[in-house]
């Protein structure tokens, strides 16, 4: 019988049948999950397990460029942990928005690493894998049928602006993982996916309320970042019906009534509310009661059925290739005049590169030590005593952008301006060559609404059998 | 009293890509309640302080975790070209030398 089958056997009545305990193994798998807290939640022995692998933060670049946010190594050592943490158990596994950004290309370098571990370690299970691509086509028929919704200030896009996305993508909900429970799968890997939704679909198909279901959900994504002081050590969250019990599962990680209403606040323009593809968290009515000093007892959280069926798209398209100058001055008469210069130097290079290269580049000169982090609308009271210089330009080709900032290299370390008197040199090279090519560079093209009839066509499950 | 002296987090974060978000937290209900009231942190002088157009920061209270939080939109999207902070981690500068 499947590990589902017999989570359900479990369960005959339901959430009147006991608590159901949930361990969150990890909040982004593949930047090494700390293996004591790991063991100790093993040996709770939860229903299930959970790992999200996804974040938009890290920017547009993985969901353009397709690779994985997290290193080859460490990513398979993860997975090997928790593969062989749930098979011991026999419990389900359920993976969200693998390799970071859940396109195509991250579920299949995620889907080879778990075939791989299987084959070496010789573990045998089913298999489902969700699909979380949207095809060009069903962005622009919503476009034209106004389904499309932009979000903050993003813009329509254009046709040419959906067709050249590399990966589109939208965020699978409860129903994605549902239908792959269904398919009596004891891993199930999913591409882009709401955090929630890992630790939603479970409690859902035994018949839990969604209200609390959806906000242990939501605080155990992260593991034991709601702690104080917080960390990333796996997080075990046990659903009571109308209440839910949490606890890292790092004895030095603290669950209190402060600490986890705070962790409503994290990431999250409204602390009140949650919005998700079948639904919305509401929070308003929350209590928080502290059990001891490590766990917290949480209730009041209310589900909303959404009346219409959306999910969140997000796109990547490429804006050409980046790469830098790396350079630092210690002058101060450089650092009071560096606006004057850099502009100068943009003008010569564009004066000089613009019948070269069509003048197709954009250029950005990153002043460290002054405003390279925060555009402050003031200046500085005192200026700095070293600034640091990062030329950055992006162009459509690699040979293009080495030209340009070759170019603007030689003349901001030879600009002469008025009271100079290292007639030598503006600048300091760390290491030479101070060029470095950082490859293609991507823009988000898509972070948009996209109102729906039905959810379960645009996720398919693929199942294997290992 | 300094904000950095009467609170015990200031971290800024994005909302999504499209938004930077700011939560203040304070270790009591006294210096919660100085923050909450503080002009300093009304949404006409934190835009000032960010060089943003008025109107433009939202101040939410939190009571529950005894904490504010700022939102704004970002200048960019995040990793946009240009961006300078595509996680929005370092966009509470400009608040550490708040007096409340």
């Amino acid at each position: 019988m499947s590990a589902v089958g017999k989570l359900r056997d479990r369960f005959p009545r339901g959430p009147e049948t006991r608590p159901l305990p949930a361990l969150a193994a990890s909040g982004q798998l593949g930047y090494g999950i700390p293996e004591p807290a790991l063991k100790a939640g093993l040996e709770r022995e939860p229903d299930f397990i959970g790992c999200d692998m996804g974040s938009i933060d890290p920017g547009p670049h993985y969901l353009g460029s397709g690779q994985i946010a997290t290193s080859d190594i460490m990513t398979r050592r993860d997975l090997g942990l928790v593969l062989r943490g749930a098979r011991a158990l026999d419990v389900p596994l359920l993976l969200g928005t693998a390799g970071c950004a859940g396109a195509r290309p991250h579920l299949d370098t995620t889907l080879d690493m778990i075939r791989a571990i299987a084959t070496e370690e010789g573990l045998h299970f089913r298999l489902a894998a969700i699909g979380a691509d949207i095809p060009a086509d069903t962005v622009k028929a919503a476009r034209r049928e106004n389904r499309l919704r932009p979000l903050g200030q993003m813009a329509m896009p254009s046709d040419e602006e959906i067709d050249g996305s590399t990966n589109l993508v939208a965020q699978m909900g409860t129903e994605a993982f549902r239908r792959a429970l269904d398919t009596e799968a004891d891993v199930i890997i999913a591409g882009r996916a709401c955090d929630t939704a890992i630790f939603t679909a479970v409690p859902e198909m035994l018949g839990f309320p969604l209200g609390p279901a959806t906000h242990m959900a939501k605080i155990i994504e992260c593991t034991s970042i709601c702690c104080t002081p917080g960390g990333r050590d796996a997080m075990l969250g046990t659903l009571e019906g109308d209440s839910f019990l949490i606890e890292s599962m790092n004895p030095a990680r603290h669950a209190t009534p402060m600490s986890v209403a705070a962790h409503a606040l994290y990431e999250q323009a409204d602390p009140y509310k949650v919005h998700e593809p079948e639904g919305t968290l509401h929070l308003d009515d929350v209590v928080y009661d502290a059990v001891d000093e490590h766990r917290v007892r949480v209730h009041g959280a209310r589900w909303e059925q959404a009346a219409q069926l959306s999910v969140k798209l997000e796109g990547a398209i490429p804006v050409g290739e980046r790469g830098m100058v790396l350079a630092g001055a210690a002058d101060p008469r450089f650092i009071a005049a560096v606006d004057e210069i850099t502009e100068a130097v943009e003008k010569t290079g564009r004066e000089l590169l613009g019948e070269t290269l069509g003048g197709d580049f954009q250029l950005f000169f990153r002043v460290y030590g002054r405003d390279g982090v925060v555009p402050w609308p003031d200046p500085p009271a005192e200026p700095p005593r070293e600034v640091f210089v990062m030329v950055e330009c992006i162009a459509p080709t690699a040979d293009q952008v080495k030209t340009v900032l070759a170019c603007c290299k030689q003349y901001l370390l030879h600009h002469g301006f008025p009271g100079r008197l290292s007639t030598a040199g503006n600048i300091a090279f760390p290491f030479t060559p101070p060029e470095v090519l950082a490859g293609p560079a991507y823009r988000f093209s898509l972070y948009h609404v996209m109102q729906v009839d039905a959810l379960a066509p645009l996720f398919p499950i693929q199942v294997e059998e290992l | 009293m300094k904000l950095t002296d009467a609170a015990t987090v200031i971290r800024s974060k994005n909302a999504r890509p499209l938004q930077i978000t700011i939560d203040l937290m304070f270790e009591d209900q006294a210096r919660f309640d100085l923050a909450r009231q503080s002009p300093s942190l009304s949404p006409a002088n934190l835009a000032g302080l960010y060089g943003l157009q008025q109107g433009s920061v939202q101040v939410l209270p939190f009571p529950q975790a005894l904490a504010i939080k700022l939102v704004f939109d970002r200048r960019t999207v995040a990793g946009d070209p240009g961006d300078r902070d595509v996680y929005g981690t370092q966009q509470h500068g400009p608040l550490l030398g708040v007096e409340l």
